[in-house]
């Protein structure tokens, strides 16, 4: 089980009770800088939560968040993190977002519907488990295989200025096949062409910082 | 017309002109859950848009629970996606910063839902990787998407592809094992016949399949 916390164990506790044989807990948590007081709030409902799991024989880790307002650094943890556990062949249960700062729990959500996890929100005054629809976006269903290979391509190499012409020859296909494929990524919102900074004549291929939350580490 | 929708809640201000600042828009909208009055902020808001000859668009969410906050989101995301005189599409921006967590996140799972391209403008601005276009419908294929819609509050089998014609029993039932196997249809046992009910899943792909009919390709 994954979830968020912020300084309320009960926005996560709930979860771990009414999950069926939970082996490990994963969550997430980070102090606001500019709230003096957040250090010690966030210390304490962390020791709530690490306690009861460990009354419960629950393996809990707690994953402080050295910025717990960047939205984008916080969903690579967490995608990160989840893709290790897959790739280890565990099964995630469900990913509670109710708790931690608001970058905290959409960087989470995100990060649910990237990787088909089964969400879960713990209602503010009520206390009720809601448990939120699977909406699953796989970039393998709305991307083709051509315009991943470019994306992992342009990123990886996301320094370097490069032409139409230069990606294709990098790529080793031919120019017209990049110039349809990259048509496609820019109508995606994927990429954009930006004039050479030495050469107005030319344009080059920017890959957009979202597309790296869109394949994650896959790059 | 660009329009940005954004989340907004008492003291966003600063967030919104974060999007303001970053995001090209010819029309504000903002989208809160407690009324205009008791949003400060949205005066100043107001205040600079008024400056370019432009007003602010104010919507109100009023459901409180999660899938209301996300279908009241959508219907508005629609609404804005069309200019209300002259029918001409609008190309909408969200950001999802402002407001309450679950308005910002049910802003999100919006997004997604329609392919809205989305951003959380806060101290950095991310765009979220919502594939402009691309919704949760990409997934299925047309049949797979008539049945889900066929299927409503419930139905048996001859009364499935009964809806499901002009395609046979045969391409009905294969399209019935294949979305049972994604978890997105269960069967109830009721006295003398078996009855195909969406899940929760289920439920949330009819709804992205209504919703992208509504909307016309941009």
């Amino acid at each position: 089980m994954f979830g968020t916390l912020g300084y309320r164990p009960k926005s996560l506790i709930p979860t771990i009770r009414s999950t069926p044989n939970v082996e490990k807990l994963v969550f997430y948590c980070g102090a606001d800088p500019s709230d003096p007081d957040a250090p010690t709030k966030v210390s304490e409902a962390k020791k709530a939560v690490l306690e009861f799991c460990h009354s419960m024989g629950i393996n809990a880790v707690a994953v402080e968040l050295p910025d717990p307002f960047d939205f984008k650094s916080i969903a690579m943890t967490i995608r990160k993190d989840i893709r290790k556990h897959k790739r280890d062949g565990k099964e995630i249960a469900v990913f509670n977002i109710a708790g931690g700062t608001k970058p905290t729990s959409s960087a989470a959500l995100l990060v649910c519907i990237l990787e088909g996890i089964p969400t879960v929100y713990i209602h503010d005054v009520t206390d009720e488990e809601i448990h939120l629809p699977l909406l699953r976006m796989e970039y393998n269903q709305v991307l083709s295989p051509e315009e991943r290979e470019i994306l992992r391509f342009l990123l990886r190499n996301r320094n370097t200025e490069m032409t139409e012409v230069e990606l294709a020859s990098n790529v080793g296909k031919h120019k017209a096949t990049i110039n349809h494929h990259l048509k496609n990524l820019i109508a995606k919102g994927a990429v954009r062409l930006e004039k050479h900074p030495k050469d107005a004549r030319k344009k080059v291929v920017k890959v957009l910082d979202s597309t790296e939350l869109l394949l994650g580490e896959d790059t | 017309m660009k329009v940005l929708v954004s989340t907004f809640g008492p003291g966003d201000a600063g967030k919104v002109l974060q999007a303001m600042a970053a995001l090209p828009y010819n029309r504000l909208i903002l989208v809160a859950e407690r009324p205009a009055e008791e949003c400060d902020g949205l005066e100043r808001i107001a205040r600079l848009e008024d400056m370019i000859g432009r007003t602010v668009g104010f919507e109100r969410i009023v459901g409180t629970k999660f899938m209301q906050v996300v279908d009241e989101v959508c219907e508005i995301l629609d609404r804005c996606s069309r200019n209300a005189g002259t029918g001409v599409r609008n190309d909408l921006l969200l950001n999802i910063s402002g407001g309450s967590k679950i308005l910002g996140d049910a802003a999100l799972f919006a997004a997604f839902r329609l392919g809205v391209t989305a951003y959380h403008c806060d101290r950095r601005i991310t765009r979220l990787p919502v594939i402009h276009g691309a919704t949760a419908v990409d997934r299925f294929t047309k049949l797979q998407s008539k049945l889900l819609s066929a299927i409503g509050d419930g139905a048996t089998l001859p009364e499935v592809v009964d809806r499901m014609q002009p395609a046979g029993k045969q391409a009905a039932e294969r399209v019935i094992r294949e979305l049972r196997k994604q978890g997105l249809l269960a069967s109830e046992l009721e006295p003398g016949r078996v009855r195909l009910v969406l899940t929760s899943q289920g439920a949330e792909a009819a709804r992205a399949i209504r919703a992208a009919g509504q909307r016309t390709p941009s």
